[in-house]
C-alpha cells in the first residue's frame, strides 16, 4: 500500500470536500487523514489517502484536476515518502501568545527564532486586523519545545523577540489550559 | 487542539484577574525531632526544615514559571511545636521560635506555621509551656506563625483555654504594641482546626499526617468577581441559581489550576501532594476582593442585609466546584473575611456597615471566623475570651472550623485606624458593645460539654 498527500486551495464553497473524496474513492483510495480550515473567504484541505499499489498516480492527478479546475481550486499531489522524514525529538508542549499591535514582520520575527531554536509548531492561529485592540491582533502558537532546549535561554530569547516588536508574549506549559478548560 | 477562546481566556484571567496559587505550603514533621536537650531539638529541627525545604521556593518559581501562574506565598508547616517540644520550658519554647524564624528566613519563606497546641480537651505541661511563650515568641519574629485549637464538636469548647488565651492574646498585644500588635496577626483560636490548613496563621501539619507534605491554597476572589461581573453584562436576568453556577464554574477552574501547580511542586520537592484548599482568600490590592464579590451579586457591601445569605450561596457553589476539581480537597476550604486583609472590607466596616456582630453571623455559613478584627486596646482579656468563646461556639454546634485572629490595639480605641503592612493591610478599629460585661463568665472556666450529635434543628 502506497500513500498520497493532496492538498487543495481556493475560494470556500460548498462541495469541496465532496469533489475530492468522490474521485479517491472512485480511485480506490482510502482516507486516513483530512483537515481543513477557512481563512477569511479562502478554503485549505489536507487529505491523506493510502491507494492500491496498482494505481497509476498520474491518472489519479489528472482525474482530480479534471474535477477541480471548473471550480477554479488549485490542487497538489504528491507520493508520502518514508525515507528522510524529519524524526520529531522528545518535546514538551508548550503554548505561545503575543498581542500587540500589527506591523510587517511578526510572524516571521517569532518563527524564525522558534525554527532556531529547532522548536517545531504544531498548530498556529494568528489573526491581524489592524489597529491596537490586543484580542484583534494576536497570534496564539502551540509548540513542541525539544527537551534538550534550555528553557531559560528560550524564554529570554523569545521574551526579547517579543519586546523588540512591541509585542506582550507569554510562555505557558500546554498543560495548564488542558487543566483550566477540560472536564 | 485548543481552541483560542480557551486560551484567550486563561491569559485574562491570569493578566486582568489576580489568577494565581495563593500559597504553596509544605508540612514538615517534627516529631523524630524530639529530645530531652533543647539544644539537640533546634539543631534537629534547624537540619530537618534546611534539607526538605532548600528546594522549595525555587522548585515554587520554577513551576511557576512554567506554567505561567504565580506562585505568591511559599511557606512552610511543621508538626505541633507542644507536641514535638512537649519537655521544653516556656523559656526555651521562645528559643524554639526564634530557631523556626531563622530557618524560615534560611530557606526564603515568608511564614513558618506550627508554633502550636491542641488543648480543646486539656492541656499537657508542653500545651501550657507553650502558650505562655507565645507572646515573646511572636514579639521575637517576624515569620513564625501560632494557632491553637481550644474547642472541637467532639471534645466541646475548653474555657480555660479559651480564657488563657484571651489573656495570651492581650500580652502578645501589648508586647508588639507599639507595631499595632501585629503579634495578634500571627495569632489565632480555633474550634475544629484541620491537620492540613496551607494557610496562615494557621497552618500546622497534623500528627496524622505523612513525614513532609504538599497542601495549596488557591487563588480566589478576583476571578470569581470578574466572572460574575461578565456574566451579568451579558445577561443582566440571570438570576441568584445561575449566578451560583458561574462561581461554580469558576471554583473548578482555580481548582483545578491549584492541583496541577501543586502536584508539579510536590513532583519536584519529591514529597507527597496532600490538598487543595479551596478557600478564597483575598488580598489588600484593588480587584482581589472578597468584599467586591457581594457588590457583585447586588449588595451595596459587604454587611448590609442579605450578606449572609449572599456569602452562604458563594461558599456553597466554591465548594461544589471545587469539589468536582479535585479528590483531594481539605484545609478550611471556605470563604476568608479578614477584615484588613481586604481592602473593600475594611472600607465597609469604616463606613460602620460591617460589625463584629455581623461578621460573627456570617461565620456560621463560611470559614475562617473573626479574623484580622482590630478592636480597641482597653478590650479586656475576659471580653476577648468571650468573643472567642461565641466563635468557638458556632463552630462546635456546626461540626465545621471556626477561629478567631482579634488584634487589641494598645492606645487606640474604636474608629481610629491599625496599620500591619504588607499582606495583613490595615483596618478600621471596630467598636465591640457590651464590653466588660462577660468578665463572671468566662472566669467559670471548665469545659463546655460536646453537643449532642442527633436532635439536629
Amino acid at each position: 500500500m502506497r500513500k498520497i498527500i493532496v492538498s487543495i486551495l481556493g475560494h470556500d464553497r460548498p462541495g469541496i470536500i465532496a469533489a475530492v473524496s468522490e474521485v479517491l474513492f472512485r480511485n480506490g483510495c482510502n482516507i486516513e487523514d483530512v483537515s481543513q480550515t477557512i481563512l477569511q473567504t479562502e478554503f485549505a484541505g489536507v487529505f491523506i489517502a493510502s491507494c492500491p499499489d496498482s494505481l497509476d498516480i498520474d491518472q489519479l492527478g489528472s482525474s482530480l484536476r479534471e474535477r477541480l479546475d471548473p471550480m477554479d481550486l488549485s490542487m497538489l499531489l504528491r507520493k508520502m515518502e518514508a525515507a528522510g522524514v524529519w524524526d520529531p525529538p522528545p518535546a514538551e508542549p508548550f503554548v505561545i501568545t503575543t498581542m500587540g499591535p500589527d506591523r510587517p514582520g511578526l510572524v516571521a520575527g517569532i518563527t524564525g527564532l522558534l525554527a532556531s531554536f529547532g522548536v517545531n509548531i504544531s498548530n498556529l492561529k494568528a489573526v491581524f486586523r489592524g489597529g491596537i485592540n490586543p484580542d484583534e491582533n494576536t497570534m496564539i502558537y502551540e509548540v513542541d519545545i525539544p527537551t534538550s532546549v534550555d528553557k531559560t535561554s528560550f524564554r529570554e530569547a523569545l521574551y526579547g523577540r517579543g519586546r523588540e516588536m512591541s509585542l506582550e508574549v507569554s510562555l505557558q506549559h500546554r498543560d495548564i489550559f488542558e487543566a483550566i478548560h477540560r472536564v | 487542539m485548543l481552541t483560542h477562546i480557551e486560551i484567550l481566556s486563561t491569559l485574562e484571567m491570569l493578566k486582568n484577574e489576580h489568577l494565581d496559587v495563593r500559597t504553596v505550603t509544605l508540612g514538615i514533621s517534627l516529631l523524630d525531632c524530639a529530645s530531652d536537650e533543647p539544644q539537640r531539638f533546634i539543631d534537629s529541627m534547624i537540619s530537618r526544615i534546611g534539607v526538605v525545604a532548600r528546594d522549595l521556593v525555587s522548585v515554587c518559581d520554577e513551576v511557576g514559571i512554567r506554567y505561567g501562574i504565580p506562585i505568591v506565598n511559599k511557606r512552610i508547616a511543621v508538626s505541633p511545636i507542644a507536641v514535638a517540644a512537649c519537655s521544653r520550658s516556656p523559656q526555651e519554647m521562645v528559643e524554639v521560635a526564634r530557631a523556626m524564624d531563622s530557618a524560615a528566613k534560611a530557606v526564603g519563606v515568608d511564614f513558618i506555621g506550627g508554633f502550636s497546641a491542641l488543648v480543646e480537651k486539656g492541656f499537657t505541661k508542653g500545651d501550657r509551656a507553650l502558650i505562655e511563650a507565645i507572646p515573646e515568641a511572636l514579639a521575637a519574629t517576624e515569620h513564625v506563625c501560632s494557632s491553637i485549637n481550644a474547642a472541637s464538636t467532639r471534645a466541646g469548647i475548653n474555657m480555660d483555654a479559651v480564657y488563657l488565651m484571651g489573656k495570651t492574646i492581650k500580652r502578645t498585644a501589648e508586647l508588639t504594641g507599639e507595631r499595632d500588635a501585629i503579634g495578634c496577626a500571627k495569632l489565632c483560636v480555633f474550634a475544629n482546626i484541620p491537620e492540613d490548613v496551607p494557610f496562615m496563621a494557621g497552618a500546622f501539619l497534623g500528627v496524622g499526617e505523612p513525614q513532609a507534605v504538599i497542601n495549596v491554597g488557591v487563588s480566589g476572589p478576583g476571578v470569581v468577581k470578574k466572572a460574575l461581573d461578565r456574566a451579568r453584562e451579558a445577561n443582566p436576568r440571570l438570576d441568584l441559581g445561575q449566578l451560583s453556577e458561574i462561581i461554580k464554574h469558576t471554583a473548578f477552574k482555580v481548582t483545578k489550576v491549584g492541583e496541577l501547580i501543586g502536584r508539579r511542586v510536590a513532583e519536584g520537592l519529591g514529597v507527597p501532594f496532600g490538598v487543595v484548599d479551596l478557600s478564597l482568600a483575598p488580598t489588600p490590592n484593588v480587584g482581589d476582593s472578597v468584599g467586591e464579590i457581594f457588590q457583585s451579586l447586588g449588595l451595596g457591601s459587604i454587611g448590609v442585609p442579605g450578606t449572609t445569605a449572599a456569602l452562604a450561596l458563594i461558599n456553597d457553589a466554591v465548594k461544589k466546584g471545587g469539589a468536582f476539581a479535585s479528590s483531594y480537597v481539605g484545609g478550611l476550604s471556605g470563604a476568608f473575611i479578614p477584615v484588613s486583609e481586604d481592602l473593600n472590607i475594611a472600607e465597609s466596616a469604616r463606613k460602620g456597615f460591617l460589625s463584629i456582630e455581623k461578621l460573627e453571623a456570617m461565620t456560621s455559613v463560611c470559614s475562617l471566623g473573626l479574623d484580622m478584627v482590630a478592636l480597641a486596646g482597653d478590650t479586656s482579656a475576659e471580653t476577648l475570651a468571650a468573643i472567642i468563646a461565641d466563635e468557638m461556639a458556632i463552630g462546635v454546634i456546626n461540626k465545621k472550623t471556626t477561629a478567631a485572629r482579634l488584634i487589641p490595639v494598645p492606645g487606640k480605641k474604636a474608629g481610629q485606624k491599625a496599620h500591619f503592612g504588607g499582606l495583613l493591610g490595615e483596618a478600621t478599629i471596630m467598636p465591640a458593645p457590651g464590653m466588660d460585661n462577660s468578665g463572671e463568665f468566662i472566669r467559670l472556666g471548665g469545659r463546655i460539654p460536646a453537643p449532642i450529635q442527633s436532635l439536629t434543628n
